[in-house]
């Protein structure tokens, strides 16, 4: 529903009429009442037009005859040209884009060609009136009377344009009457004003009357389109909130299958700590039946030792006050039975929208085995670490005294066993280091000590501290290029254990008397290090997982040149916690590149 | 660096094969002076009897650990400056530092190589500092 005006518009192309739309809503209301009245005023005008023209066309041919020829026709000329002026004024209004926001500038248009016709008709009138014949002032009267009254219906809409058009026709008239010398005429110049008076008064009643119905109906257009709206948007509303209802529904539904299926206890406490009701988990967790604890409604406090209740009071304060959920809280929680569990809990206050506390869900896991777990390998790697180093720190140091030489020569069989016997003894060692490594990168419980080291010092001491490694495998242990004198921010040890990890790495998977280069380059902000063989290279299959535990490309190297498949593992991991970055590889013409960069450190 | 060359080296350690084995590579290959001492308690005792130059300690040891038991030494006059080695599994950097901080002379990671052992302890006794002046 909107202003008639809007019904073309529709035609217009989408922007313009969007563009209108928006202008129109930006429009005040009397504005649109303006255009309304505008509107009416112009669809009025072809009556008005054909009427001019049939009118004048009967009046040119009675007084073609009687009056001067030339001047009957300049006024029908004139007839025309302001008729022209007219179909111009309503076209040109017709195609106009912006009827509402342009309503004063055509009612000023329209107002101007109304005084033309109505001035046109009144010099008619004043003209050709001073007649010989008695039938012809009637027919002009008759004429001058229909033209002007039938300017009321036209101009209704607009009483001042009725008045300025109904004056410019019946004034002269009056004038020419009054002053013909005649006492009937006189007396009808003073009627005719009178008259004028009048129409210009029921003109006006009538322009309040369009007036007030135009602002009664844009009133109810705007209260029908807000209904519409309104009606719209509840429907939508009602849709959207019983879409809602079902998704709640849905979710209720899952939400109470996931808490009753769940592998881990759930507890629906109230907002005083007394227990609502409990899943099937607690319920063999703790040993109290569900029916049971939904119907007493007792006090969580049963799952807590009586001397931590005093505690527990405390913390719960704390929980309601802060209403912010609490996790991984651990907890020693007596069964029903007198037996304990340790529990985790993650303990989460449901608020409602007025932030109040409605209730409590605590969500507690069993981890009594977990923890028994822990404690059993803490204890195994205590054992590694030291009950099974003792004793083969005594087998090792026996047979290196004896391999030594130094107890006298021994026979040669005897000399390669005791020899596979320290050998072996040493990958056990190797072995049970490693796994401890392991155990304490995994744990979290591996602490760098970072200094300020020069790295190629360091790398010159991991060259003399591994020659044992060139010497057993029969190559040689080279610098390539100049070693360059950086500074690193890393951890001796550990630096020193990852570079003997890749020299020995090198050196065994080397041909003999081949080279094992090491070089250093410098890299802007970092530096590398890289250690190169001429081995036979990494298999393809062997690179995604070369960094992996227990990692090794063909098992059997194993047996014969020792190592764990740990050694790699741990370097990435060490390199990583110094900051660094370890990778590999294959070089040209054969073999393989091993390579850690670090961040240097910043001299100031 | 100390005038002599390292003569005699006393060694506390609770575990007998690890006592053997030490001695048997100190003496054979270092061509050492060995006291091996098994009980803690009585080591301030041996060591005033031994007279050693050097004294290597176990860190792990029942009734009375290399730590404590160097202390000890330090309220002993006769014993107090004498340098002392450390030999440790599984001390923590932090615990070494601070051993260090006291004036340990250094210290040698268990598990160790007997071939090795005399040519590590020779290094650290040239890294002491000599007497004053």
């Amino acid at each position: 529903m909107n202003s008639p005006s809007a019904a073309p518009d529709a035609l217009a192309s989408a922007p313009a009429a969007a563009a209108r739309a928006t202008q129109g809503e930006q429009r005040s209301d009397p504005q649109r009442v303006l255009a309304d009245r505008v509107e009416q005023l112009y669809s009025q005008m072809p009556l008005g037009i054909v009427f001019t023209l049939i009118i004048g066309a009967i009046a040119t041919y009675e007084l073609y005859d009687t009056r001067t020829r030339e001047l009957v026709l300049f006024w029908w000329g004139l007839v025309l040209l302001i008729t022209a002026a007219r179909t111009a004024l309503w076209l040109g209004y017709r195609k106009s884009t912006d009827r509402i926001g342009e309503a004063r500038q055509w009612l000023r248009w329209l107002a101007i060609s109304a005084l033309a016709n109505g001035a046109n008709w009144g010099f008619a009138g004043a003209v050709f009136f001073p007649s010989h014949t008695d039938e012809q002032q009637v027919f002009l009267a008759f004429l001058l009377a229909g033209i002007a009254s039938a300017g009321i219906p036209t101009y209704a809409a607009s009483w001042p344009m009725f008045a300025l058009y109904a004056a410019a026709v019946v004034l002269p008239f009056a004038y020419v009457l009054a002053n013909f010398g005649n006492r009937l005429f006189v007396e009808i110049a003073v009627l005719v004003p009178l008259f004028y008076l009048a129409n210009v008064g029921i003109a006006y009643r009538l322009n309040q009357v369009f007036h007030s119905g135009y602002r009664l109906r844009h009133a109810y257009g705007r209260l029908t389109e807000d209904y519409t709206t309104l009606n719209q948007r509840l429907e939508r509303q009602l849709v959207e909130l019983d879409e809602a209802r079902r998704q709640v529904e849905a979710s209720g539904r899952k939400l109470a299958l996931f808490a009753e299926r769940a592998p881990i206890a759930v507890l629906e406490l109230d907002a005083q700590g007394h227990i609502q009701q409990i899943n099937h988990a607690a319920e063999n967790l703790f040993g109290w039946p569900s029916n049971e604890v939904a119907t007493r409604k007792p006090s969580v406090k049963i799952l807590i030792r009586p001397e931590y209740h005093a505690e527990f009071d405390k913390q719960w304060a704390e929980l309601m006050q802060s209403r912010a959920p609490v996790a991984h809280l651990r907890v020693r929680n007596p069964r029903r039975d007198g037996l304990e569990v340790v529990c985790e809990w993650n303990v989460t206050p449901l608020v409602n929208s007025e932030g109040e506390v409605v209730g409590v869900i605590a969500q507690g896991q069993d981890i009594t085995r977990q923890m028994e777990a822990d404690k059993l390998k803490k204890e195994f790697t205590s054992t590694l670490s030291h009950e099974l180093r003792t004793p083969l720190t005594s087998i090792i140091g026996s047979l290196q005294l004896i391999n030594s030489g130094v107890l006298g020569e021994l026979d040669k069989d005897i000399a390669d066993l005791t020899g596979v016997a320290e050998r072996n003894g040493q990958r056990l060692l190797d072995l049970i280091n490693d796994i401890l490594d392991v155990e304490k990168i995994e744990s979290g419980n591996l602490a760098m000590v970072p200094e300020v080291l020069s790295l190629d010092e360091l790398v010159s001491e991991s060259l003399v501290l591994n020659r044992g490694f060139a010497e057993r495998f029969k190559v040689r242990f080279e610098v390539g290029g100049a070693l360059l004198p950086v500074k690193v921010h890393a951890d001796r040890k550990r630096l020193l254990q990852v570079m003997t990890n890749l020299l020995s790495n090198a050196a065994k998977f080397s041909p003999q008397g081949e080279a094992v280069q090491v070089v250093m380059q410098d890299q802007r902000d970092r530096v590398r290090i890289a250690i190169l063989d001429r081995g036979p290279g990494i298999p393809e299959s062997f690179r995604g997982r070369i960094f992996g535990r227990f990692a090794q490309a063909d098992s059997s190297v194993t047996r014969q040149k020792g190592g764990t498949g740990l050694g790699l593992a741990i370097c990435k991991r060490l390199i990583e916690l110094m900051d660094g970055h370890i990778g590999f590889s294959n070089r040209e013409h054969g073999g393989t590149e091993f390579y850690f960069d670090l961040p240097k450190h910043a001299t100031t | 660096m100390p005038a002599q060359p390292l003569q005699r080296v006393c060694y506390v350690e609770d575990d007998e094969d690890i006592r053997k084995i030490v001695r048997m590579s100190l003496e054979r290959i270092g061509k050492f002076t060995v006291e091996v001492v098994g009980d803690p308690m009585v080591a301030i005792e041996a060591m005033k009897a031994f007279k050693p130059e050097l004294v290597m300690l176990d860190w792990m040891m029942p009734g009375m650990d290399g730590p404590t038991l160097y202390r000890k030494m330090r309220e002993v006059p006769e014993v107090r400056d004498l340098p002392v080695v450390f030999i440790t599994a599984k001390a923590s950097e932090k615990e070494l530092n601070e051993l260090r901080s006291l004036g340990a002379a250094g210290t040698i990671s268990k598990p160790f190589s007997p071939k090795d052992l005399p040519e590590q302890l020779r290094e650290i006794w040239q890294r002491i500092p000599g007497p004053a002046g």
